[in-house]
């Protein structure tokens, strides 16, 4: 066995560390992780008490080989997108720490606690930026 | 191990002090022929990396500029009654007491590999986000 780069150390160790300790509502299949440790997919539950409470939403993480010098690519995908101005509706998510304001010291963790917060400041679903695509 | 490719990032750093000692002179265009099979890339800005050959001059002594803000930020041994940092939060691994660490003015300190990949593409700390060149400036106007 190769031993692993320092890009898959890391996300092996964000791993584990958001195993135990997930922000709320955060949840991911180690698993399906543990096959492909530069795409995981990430499930998240609309925040009690906001507009999303009771949706799931489903976020992908794809992580270059140079992570966390590159911003992961975080998007969310599956059959329920949500309703957002900063969320189009192909799923790509308008957040400043996911491209210029990115740095290697967030992880995946801040990134999910960053799009609850962004879902969860929401006082209107309203999908300003949506590409319609119907 | 030893038919790796390796990194070849001091060989590129003496390329671009060559170019920094002769920016006065006219910067020969590199020949793309003897790079084909190692391309380096630099980052003049954080999400645009391109391969040294297709730097313009101005980006070139940019980012020989910053190599030698670099050389000013002192390389320690890491000290755990010091630093509060237990771990280099790049690479996440915690530090060993005596190994080497990069201190940024902010007193946040990293590996020096990881800090110096990072600093090629951005001139902040990771940590607090605050810009490495203004505050390097600042502490030699005030010395
Ligand atoms: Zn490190
Ligand atoms: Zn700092």
């Amino acid at each position: 066995m190769a031993s692993p780069s320092p890009s898959e150390r890391r996300l092996q160790k964000e791993l584990s560390s958001l195993m135990k300790d997930p922000p709320p509502g955060v949840s991911v299949d180690a698993n399906a992780v543990y096959q492909h440790l530069n795409l995981w997919n990430v499930h998240m539950k609309g925040a009690d008490g906001t507009l999303y409470q009771g949706e799931d939403f489903q976020l992908q993480f794809r992580f270059s080989s140079k992570y966390p010098f590159d911003s992961p690519e975080v998007t969310f995908v599956g059959d329920n997108i949500p309703i957002h101005p900063h969320v189009y509706s192909n799923g790509h998510i308008c957040l400043s720490i996911l491209t210029d304001d990115w740095s290697p010291a967030l992880s995946v963790q801040s990134v999910c606690l960053s799009i609850i917060s962004m879902l969860s400041s929401c006082k209107e679903k309203a999908s300003t930026l949506s590409i319609e695509k119907h | 191990m030893g038919n790796c490719l390796k990194g070849t990032s001091n060989e590129d750093i003496s390329l671009l002090r060559e170019n920094e000692r002769s920016s006065e002179q006219q910067i020969e265009p590199i020949q793309p022929s003897s790079y084909r099979d190692r391309t380096p890339v630099f980052y003049p800005t954080p999400n645009d990396g391109r391969p040294a050959n297709q730097l313009t001059e101005e980006e070139q002594v940019r980012i020989a500029r910053r190599i030698g803000l670099m050389e000013h930020l002192p390389i320690l041994a890491y000290d755990d009654s010091i630093n509060k940092n237990k771990e280099c939060v790049i690479c996440m691994i915690e530090f060993k007491i005596g190994e080497e660490v990069r201190y940024l003015p902010c007193m946040h300190v990293y590996h020096v590999s990881c800090i110096d990949d990072w600093l090629m593409r951005s001139f902040t700390c990771p940590s607090c986000m605050e810009p490495v060149d203004a505050a390097l400036l600042t502490s030699y106007d005030t010395n």
